[in-house]
Formats: C-alpha cells, sequence, structure tokens
C-alpha cells in the first residue's frame, strides 16, 4: 500500500494538475442542479448520471465519492434500486479488486486465525437474505439548527435493499471464538492517503455479532456488490446505522476489552443525555440503533393541493431498531393515523397513506410521525447534537390549497 | 422474534453439494474526474495545495458559514488527526480564504 501514501511533495504535485478556474458547481457532465433546502445554506448541489452503475445522483462529494438519493427515488416502492442507493467513503477505496485474490483475514481473540477466500466465506453457512435500511448516521445533517459542519447531507443519505449473504457468526466459526471475546471488529480496504491517520474500522459487540441476520453480504438486490458499495463483501447490521456495515471487508478482528479506535472511542458518538447548542462537556455515547422516522414522499413543501378535493398522501417510515407500529400524519393540534402497506420485515421501509376526504384549506406545517413496537416515537423537537447523527425530529412541510 | 420474519432462508443446496452458490468475478471502476474548481480569491492556492489532496474542495464549499476560529480548528484537526501535510506558515491564508468564500453569494462559489 505504500504507493498510496502520500508525502508532503506529492500531495502537492497530484493538487497542482488541477489548478482551473471557478465557478465550482455545475461542472459534472450532463448534470443538471438541485436545492436541498439546507437552512443558511449554501444549499445547491449538482447532481450527475456520471459514476458508473449510478443514476442520477445529488453529488456531495466526487472524491471519495459522497452521493446522495434524490427524495424522489422514495416515491414508489420499498426498494431502493442499487444505482439511486446513497454512497459513502471517508477515504479513497481501491478502484479495482481481484476476487481470486482476494482474502478476509479472521483474527484477533479466536481459536485459529484464518484467511479466507470468497468462496470460503460463501461456503461457511447456510446463504440468508435480509431487507434492511441502509442509513447514514449523518443523514440529514445538513437540516440541523444550528447547523454542524461535516457532509451536508439532506435526507437522501438512506435506502432499503435485499442482502444476500452467509451470517457473520458462521464465518466467525471458522476460527472459533476464544475465551473473553467480547466484540467483532471489521476494516476493510480503504485506508488512509497518510501514515499515522486513523484507518475506517468499527466494531460492534459480540450479542449483536452473534445475531441471525446480522451478515457477511456479497449481494444488493440479487446484484453482486459494486465497488462503490463495497465489492467483494460487506457487513450487514440490520437496525443499526450504516457506519457499522464495513465494505470491502478484508478483516475480522474479534478484541476482548473495549474498542479505543477512533471512530469508535472518539468519533461517531452522539451525547449521552440531551443537549442544547450551549452544552460544553458533556458525556458521549456510540451512535448505533436507528430511531423510528417516516416521511412524505407524494408531495413536496409548499405544493399546490386542490381546494375542495379529496386528497392522497403517501410516503415511507421505518421502524428503526424494531418493527414499524404505526405512522400518524400530524399538524397543529390535530393528528389522522396512515394505513400502512405490505410488510417486508422489521428493517425495511413501509408504505403508508391516508386520504383526506376534502381539502378546506392549507396545510401548514404538517408531517408524519412513525411508532416502533418498543414505543420509541418520533420527536416534535430536534434532539440537536454538535455532529448531526441520528436525526429523526419530524419532518415537516406545508401543502399550498387552491 | 419479529426479526426471525425478516429472514428469508435462501435454498440453499438442491442435490449437488459441490456447486458454487456464488461466482465472484473480478471488479473494477473508473470514477470521474475531480476538476478542484475553486472560486477566486485571496489563499486560494494555499487551500489548493493544502486542502484538496484527500478530498474534493466540495468539501469545504458547503460547509454551513461558521468563525474564524472554527476554520482554523478544522485545520488543526487536518493536521493532528488525519496528518494533512500542511504548512504552518500557509494556516491564516487558508482561514482567510474560507471566511472570503463562505462571504460570497451562493451562485458564484
Ligand atoms: C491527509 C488527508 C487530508 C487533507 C490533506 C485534508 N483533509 Fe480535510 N478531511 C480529511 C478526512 C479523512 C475528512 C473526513 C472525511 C469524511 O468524513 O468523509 C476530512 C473532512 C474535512 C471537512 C469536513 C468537516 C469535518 O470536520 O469532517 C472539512 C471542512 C475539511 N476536511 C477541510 C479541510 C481543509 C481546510 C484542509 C486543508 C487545510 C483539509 N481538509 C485537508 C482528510 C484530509
Amino acid at each position: 500500500m505504500n504507493e498510496t501514501r502520500l508525502s508532503r511533495r506529492a500531495l502537492i504535485a497530484g493538487a497542482g494538475t488541477a489548478a482551473l478556474a471557478a465557478p465550482a458547481l455545475a461542472k459534472l457532465a450532463a448534470g443538471g442542479m438541485i436545492d436541498l433546502v439546507l437552512p443558511g445554506g449554501p444549499s445547491l448541489r449538482p447532481t450527475t448520471p456520471a459514476f458508473p452503475g449510478k443514476g442520477e445522483m445529488i453529488v456531495q462529494r466526487i472524491r471519495p465519492p459522497l452521493l446522495e438519493t434524490p427524495m424522489e427515488v422514495f416515491r414508489e416502492g420499498i426498494i431502493t434500486p442499487n444505482d439511486r442507493m446513497f454512497v459513502r467513503w471517508n477515504w479513497d477505496m481501491p478502484t479495482q479488486v481481484k476476487a481470486a485474490e482476494h482474502r478476509v483475514a479472521v483474527g484477533g481473540a479466536v481459536k485459529n486465525a484464518v484467511s479466507l477466500t470468497l468462496n470460503d466465506i460463501a461456503a461457511a453457512g447456510e446463504t440468508v437474505e435480509v431487507v434492511a435500511i441502509n442509513q447514514c448516521a449523518g443523514n440529514g445533517r445538513g437540516l440541523s439548527s444550528p447547523r454542524v459542519t461535516g457532509t451536508q447531507w439532506g435526507n437522501g443519505a438512506m435506502g432499503c435493499a435485499k442482502w444476500t449473504g452467509v451470517r457473520l457468526k458462521d464465518v466467525l466459526a471458522k476460527a472459533g471464538l476464544a475465551a473473553g471475546a467480547r466484540r467483532v471488529r471489521f476494516a476493510g480496504l480503504d485506508v488512509p492517503l497518510t501514515d499515522g491517520a486513523p484507518q475506517f474500522i468499527k466494531s460492534i459487540p459480540m450479542d449483536i455479532a452473534l445475531r441471525d441476520d446480522v451478515l457477511v453480504a456479497w449481494g444488493m438486490n440479487d446484484a453482486p456488490l459494486s465497488i462503490l458499495h463495497g465489492f467483494p463483501l460487506r457487513i450487514v447490521v440490520p437496525g443499526w446505522f450504516s457506519t457499522y456495515w464495513v465494505k470491502m471487508l478484508s478483516t475480522i478482528e474479534v478484541l476482548t476489552g473495549e474498542d479505543d479506535s477512533y471512530y469508535v472511542a472518539d468519533s461517531y458518538r452522539i451525547p449521552a443525555q440531551p443537549i442544547t447548542p450551549e452544552t460544553k462537556d458533556f458525556p458521549t455515547v456510540p451512535v448505533t440503533a436507528m430511531p423510528p422516522r417516516a416521511f412524505i414522499t407524494s408531495h413536496g413543501d409548499g405544493e399546490v393541493v386542490a381546494l375542495g378535493k379529496p386528497l392522497v398522501l403517501d410516503g415511507i417510515a421505518m421502524g428503526g431498531d424494531a418493527a414499524l407500529e404505526r405512522v400518524d400524519l400530524v399538524g397543529k393540534g390535530w393528528e389522522i393515523p396512515c394505513t400502512l402497506g405490505p410488510d417486508e420485515g422489521p428493517f425495511a421501509f413501509r408504505r403508508w397513506s391516508v386520504k383526506l376526504p376534502q381539502v378546506a384549506g392549507d396545510f401548514e406545517s404538517i408531517g408524519v410521525r412513525a411508532r416502533n413496537v418498543n414505543g420509541a416515537v418520533q420527536p416534535e423537537a430536534l434532539a440537536w447534537n454538535p455532529s448531526g447523527y441520528a436525526r429523526n425530529v419530524i419532518e415537516r412541510m406545508t401543502l399550498r390549497a387552491q | 422474534m419479529r426479526a426471525a420474519a425478516a429472514l428469508i432462508l435462501a435454498l440453499a443446496l438442491a442435490g449437488c453439494d459441490s456447486a458454487p452458490k456464488v461466482v465472484f468475478a473480478d471488479a473494477s471502476i473508473t470514477l470521474p474526474d475531480d476538476p478542484i474548481d475553486l472560486p477566486e480569491g485571496p489563499g486560494r492556492d494555499a487551500v489548493i495545495e493544502n486542502c484538496t489532496a484527500c478530498h474534493s474542495p466540495s468539501t469545504m464549499l458547503q460547509q454551513p458559514k461558521v468563525s474564524a476560529e472554527k476554520w482554523e480548528s478544522i485545520v488543526g484537526k487536518m493536521r493532528k488527526l488525519y496528518k494533512a501535510p500542511v504548512d504552518e506558515a500557509a494556516v491564516p491564508a487558508i482561514v482567510a480564504y474560507m471566511m472570503h468564500v463562505q462571504s460570497l453569494p451562493e451562485a458564484s462559489r
């Protein structure tokens, strides 16, 4: 990997080749622009179909790629097509992977450390499929108020797919857990450009790692994972944010204690108790299980609806780390239960809809509120945190009657 | 538990134990060029030199408006945490450029 580590001279030489003139936006081939309506801006983003294997995506960043799904993709069905699923890398990933040469090292607190080929992984156990939502912990960060720094996502850093693979516990069994095994840590082929910078490695507690639905997956909606989505293998932890769904999996390491690596011990953390933007020192916990969320997808903010006519609103919802129980359409001082669509499992999107007999006037600041079977319900006010993680405030919009 | 309902167990072996369940082919991708476009302004060269090796300029340009102190702390994080080889002498110019860009109307960024 030495050629990917950069000296200061190499960094400058690389940058110098591309000193083109501004303006920065709208330079992507065949793309348009979209306004993410982030409070205070900047809010405009280019869109492009230029990434191989991807349809029209919102470009948050070309390198390493950060591509957001336009909300219109969520208007139909519950599965997000592979070419519209969001893309998120912290560091550059390899642009080529040879299947026969790829190995997954399973080591740490195990009885026999092993190095597995892709065929070894596929043969490690029963093939399992699970429909699950993959959502970035920072989804919706750009909508935070007050704003916070980091990737300025709208709400499109999420998607739902059918994942195919083997159980992580069957892969762990190839090595055998040693006494004291407490966590399982994953690393992929994406490594920092600089020596000493933290590699993007993540770990989960053993009770989660041994769940029947936690996978080492190779398939996404019946297709092989693409490079952008983590070829050849990625971890799938249904109900947990995708920061744990390590892509291009190359190392599985069993830990006997807490994980003190940067992306677990120092980042991807949220306040242990609610705070305000003025709170200075506060204890934090890792951002892990997803809370419930719901979105109106049939209409956009400010859209005009027909006065005196019936109106059907619909959209998607999720229970997070437990099945969705109900969705209500909420306004100022009123709420109406919504009808839920087909159930594709506790970790999938579920559609909701509601029919209003007659539009009597504007719908000011309406939203949908999801509740899961554990009783977790979307809050009225944002649980603000300095990294903009785990947003699940009720999203509001206004419809004008005419 | 309801979690079990989510699992659709695929029909693994239909008779022949040795048939591979999945065939892995090589994969590669050619990513679009990263044009490294930054609006004109004092300090632009310092930002191009120091801040565009690991990520596209949109990483900086899309941030909400923050203070000069916050930009200093972001540059500090790049150096200390990510080991960005940033020239110490260039830091004031980088901060000044980011403050300048954040004062521009969005359409000209
Ligand atoms: C050695 C590599 C490297 C260099 C050089 C670098 N950065 Fe970063 N920067 C990163 C990484 C890694 C991230 C986190 C990326 C992610 O989350 O996807 C980041 C993120 C950011 C962010 C997003 C906010 C945040 O805190 O995550 C800003 C703003 C930023 N960098 C500004 C700069 C500026 C300004 C410079 C030049 C002084 C710079 N970077 C140089 C590696 C680098």
